[in-house]
């Protein structure tokens, strides 16, 4: 049996107004000693919940977690014990704010492994000077920055002894300069043989450390594959759209009486949001050609802006369902193509489609 | 020029008779004949004081023109030391009775019979006149017998007034000790406004209410009254221009503090107050963890209870409680003062300690508890070692703001006739007529002890939290 063996696992929280929102809706998945798994996927799509739920900080509704062989979510079993051999590392760090450095790291050792003073703290100036924050052993958290807090954090869940550790988003709440001290921390563990589940937005360190990728979507684990297949070979759209951080903004059009100042203030957002204002204007000018003049008569139809943000490629794309000829003619290709980089028109299973690559 | 005006104005006001009163305040104290007697007049007006002292002073602070009490009230010798003088003598005559709670008929006719056979000529003139003294037949006294509890209405010489050793002097306290004695009970004496210890009067928690009481139809419908035992005039006294200066101010610190020991009145009060507030937040603290659980708790009628509990405590003036407790709850428990105050505060500090708790562990953040149990704690190591310490540096300075709340508030007691510190003021007030020292002697020592009180929790907090 694996290390980490996580069956049918589904999580619903309940609000406070009565109503149901479901987080997790079917996760299984097997995690073996020395792996580095990185969670990755949209925000809201259960992430963050499922490295809760690994150690039953947030129980989960239904579904069975098995640790090291045995059942961790049957009722009565003892979390503290589970929780010494499983670390984790917060988005917020929590370090505790009434303690130094030093006493943060040496306070569950010495509690719960009833390791001697000297010994805890031998110990802990090792972790310290690993993680590079050997000389603020005696400062109190409040006076350091966010990077050096997680790294403090990092080296307390370290003084345990863990088999594995949780890191919940352990770059989101920091300033972008101090995202590398951590994530050189993180690599350094990765090497080390630790086992690494992360939930992190970080897609190169993701590719680059893991082992293994997690994409989530949905409430379920869409995709799981080593860096490559996920960030190359993509079996699912959705996972190639998130890795490739494809956007796009879609309207679908039945009659003529659409609301067409709708669609000029979305695509001026569009623009604003991923940073393409200068294309803004051309889009507009090109949706109104396509559909008052040039397309007209074919309704419903549908419009679909993308921008791939690492290639930096914004694409027009106009479909109709049901076609099999190009609803375009020379006068209209003639008119269009020095408004483009590139004009593609192809059939699709669906119907046909004329994408203007801007 | 000012000064020249105030002077022409007070010596106009030397009223002859009580035609003369028409457009004039009068001061007089809660509860008397006079307040009765003049509020139906309609060109007097009235300064109701809630006790004689108080009143006095209201005339010499110009808030009031004319004194008017029991002539008794005022001797020669303290007009003079006051810089007052009776303008005149009503025609009126009284009788001057004790109250005993309506149909105590059997100490109503033990009380008749002792004032048929006392000699209680000898007794009045020693007071007034000084007259050699009486000596008190050589009663058999029962140490363990119910003590006679009588509550004075009035701390003011001849009538009846603390000295020191909390012994009672005066016409009043003489004659019902000596009854008391004869009854072989011992005798015992506390002092409260009229008002209350009519109240106590018929709650029985007091059996006989003194106060040179005037007998009046309105008042024997309440109370019923003795055999009268001796008969007064209305003196109605004025600022006397005429005399002025006063003494100095160590004078005055001799004469508040030093004479008749008036010091130990302090202490003693000193001692009061600080027992009430030290009990009640120990005791209030304890209940205050119960109101922060509760508040915290997961199930929903524990926090409503909670609120309930915190609402209607919030909602009621501590005073309108305290009385409530004293005079309603406890009334006929028998129960000592000190006892139910501090009950009552130690009931109002368990809610604002409780909130003060509960908002302390709230406002650590929940990452610090997720951050103990991933480390392995258990939930109740989590809180003690890692929640709790920093709910304490969160929520010390409020809950020490409270406790010093807490020892101000202390000095309502007075109303349930518990003489704390604020109380010791007011007993030497009445008898010196001097409202600065004695005030100014407790607002240092307030001040003294809300100091102390801040440090020695700030001491035993941060050593308990290390």
């Amino acid at each position: 049996m694996s290390f980490i063996s996580i069956k049918h696992l589904t999580k619903t929280f309940t609000n406070p107004d009565g109503s149901q929102l479901t987080v997790l809706k079917d996760v299984n998945c097997e995690i073996e000693k020395g792996e580095v798994i990185s969670i990755i996927g949209p925000s809201g799509t259960g992430k963050s919940t499922l490295l809760r739920a690994m150690n039953m900080l947030e129980p989960p509704t239904s579904g069975e977690i098995w640790v090291d062989g045995e059942n961790i979510t049957v009722k009565g079993y003892p979390l503290d014990k589970l929780r010494c051999k499983m670390g984790m590392v917060f988005q917020s760090f929590n370090l505790f704010e009434h303690m130094t450095v030093l006493q943060n790291i040496i306070y569950a050792p010495m509690q719960l492994l009833h390791k001697p003073e000297s010994e805890a703290k031998a110990e802990a100036i090792e972790l310290l000077k690993k993680v590079g924050m050997a000389q603020k052993a005696d400062v109190y958290p409040s006076s350091l920055s966010g990077g050096q807090k997680q790294r403090v954090a990092i080296a307390r869940s370290l003084a345990m002894h863990p088999d594995v550790i949780l890191f919940d988003e352990p770059t989101s709440a920091l300033d972008p300069t101090m995202v590398g001290e951590v994530l050189s921390v993180m690599r350094q563990l990765a090497q080390s043989g630790l086992t690494m589940l992360i939930v992190t937005h970080e897609m190169r360190f993701a590719r680059n450390v893991s082992t293994r990728i997690f994409f989530m979507n949905e409430g379920i684990i869409y995709e799981d594959g080593t860096p490559e297949q996920i960030y190359e070979h993509p079996i699912h759209s959705a996972t190639k759209a998130f890795v490739n951080r494809i956007q796009q903004l879609r309207y679908d059009i039945d009659s003529d009486d659409f609301d067409f100042l709708q669609i000029h203030t979305g695509i001026n957002r569009f623009c604003i949001k991923y940073n393409i204002t200068e294309k803004g204007e051309p889009v507009y000018a090109l949706v109104k050609e396509m559909l008052f003049e040039r397309m007209r008569k074919y309704r419903p139809i549908t419009i679909r802006l993308t921008h791939t943000e690492q290639t930096d490629v914004t694409a027009l794309d106009v479909m109709v369902e049901h076609l099999t000829e190009s609803p375009l003619t020379s006068a209209d290709r003639k008119a269009l193509q020095p408004k483009v980089k590139e004009l593609i028109e192809e059939p699709t299973t669906r119907g046909f489609r004329i994408k203007m690559i801007l | 020029m000012k000064n020249l005006l105030l002077y022409i104005l007070l010596s106009v006001v030397m009223p002859q008779s009580e035609a003369d009163l028409s457009g004039l305040t009068l001061a007089t104290s809660n509860g008397t004949y006079y307040q009765i007697k003049y509020s139906s007049r309609e060109d007097v007006n009235l300064y109701v004081a809630n006790i004689e002292t108080d009143a006095i002073q209201a005339v010499r602070q110009g808030k009031a023109d004319v004194y008017v009490s029991d002539q008794v009230m005022l001797p020669v010798e303290d007009q003079k030391r006051l810089g007052m003088k009776m303008a005149f003598i009503g025609e009126e005559c009284f009788d001057v009775a004790f109250a005993l709670r309506k149909g105590n008929t059997e100490l109503m006719e033990q009380l008749n019979a002792f004032l048929d056979t006392a000699p209680l000529n000898d007794i009045i003139a020693h007071w007034i006149d000084g007259a050699p003294y009486v000596e008190e037949p050589p009663y058999e006294i029962d140490p363990n017998a119910e003590p006679l509890h009588c509550v004075s209405g009035a701390n003011i010489a001849p009538i009846a007034y603390l000295c020191d050793e909390g012994e009672w002097k005066g016409i009043d306290p003489d004659i019902l000790r000596r009854f008391a004695h004869s009854l072989g009970r011992p005798f015992k004496m506390d002092f409260q406004d009229l008002g209350a210890a009519i109240i106590g009067l018929s709650t029985g928690q007091a059996d006989i209410v003194n106060a040179n009481l005037i007998i009046t139809e309105e008042r024997a419908k309440s109370v019923d009254f003795s055999k009268p035992y001796y008969k007064c005039h209305p003196g109605y006294f004025v600022v006397d221009p005429s005399t002025g200066g006063g003494m100095n101010l160590l004078e005055r610190l001799k004469m508040n503090l030093v004479t008749e020991n008036r010091w130990r009145l302090i202490t003693d009060g000193l001692l009061v107050t600080l027992i009430i507030t030290i009990c009640s937040i120990l005791l209030g603290s304890l209940l205050g963890v119960g109101v922060c659980a509760c508040r915290r708790s997961k199930r929903k009628w524990m926090r409503k209870s909670a609120d309930i509990y915190s609402d209607f405590i919030n909602g009621i003036p501590t005073l309108v409680l305290l009385l409530i407790m004293f005079y309603v709850v406890f009334a006929s428990s028998g129960l000592n003062a000190v006892i139910v105050a501090i009950i009552t505060f130690s009931l109002c500090f368990a809610s604002s300690s409780g909130g003060i708790f509960d908002n302390a562990i709230s406002s650590v953040p929940v990452g610090q508890t997720e951050a103990g149990l991933s480390l392995g704690f258990t939930p109740y190591k989590t809180f003690t070692g890692i929640v709790f310490p920093q709910a304490v540096c969160k929520g010390i300075n409020l809950y020490i703001g409270e406790c010093i709340a807490l020892l101000k508030n202390t000095s309502i007691v007075g109303y349930i006739a518990i003489q704390d510190l604020t109380r010791a003021s007011d007993l030497i007030r009445s008898r010196t007529f001097d409202a600065l020292v004695p005030l100014i002697i407790v607002t240092i020592l307030y001040f003294v002890l809300a100091w102390l009180i801040r440090r020695l929790l700030l001491l035993i907090i941060k050593k308990e939290a290390r």
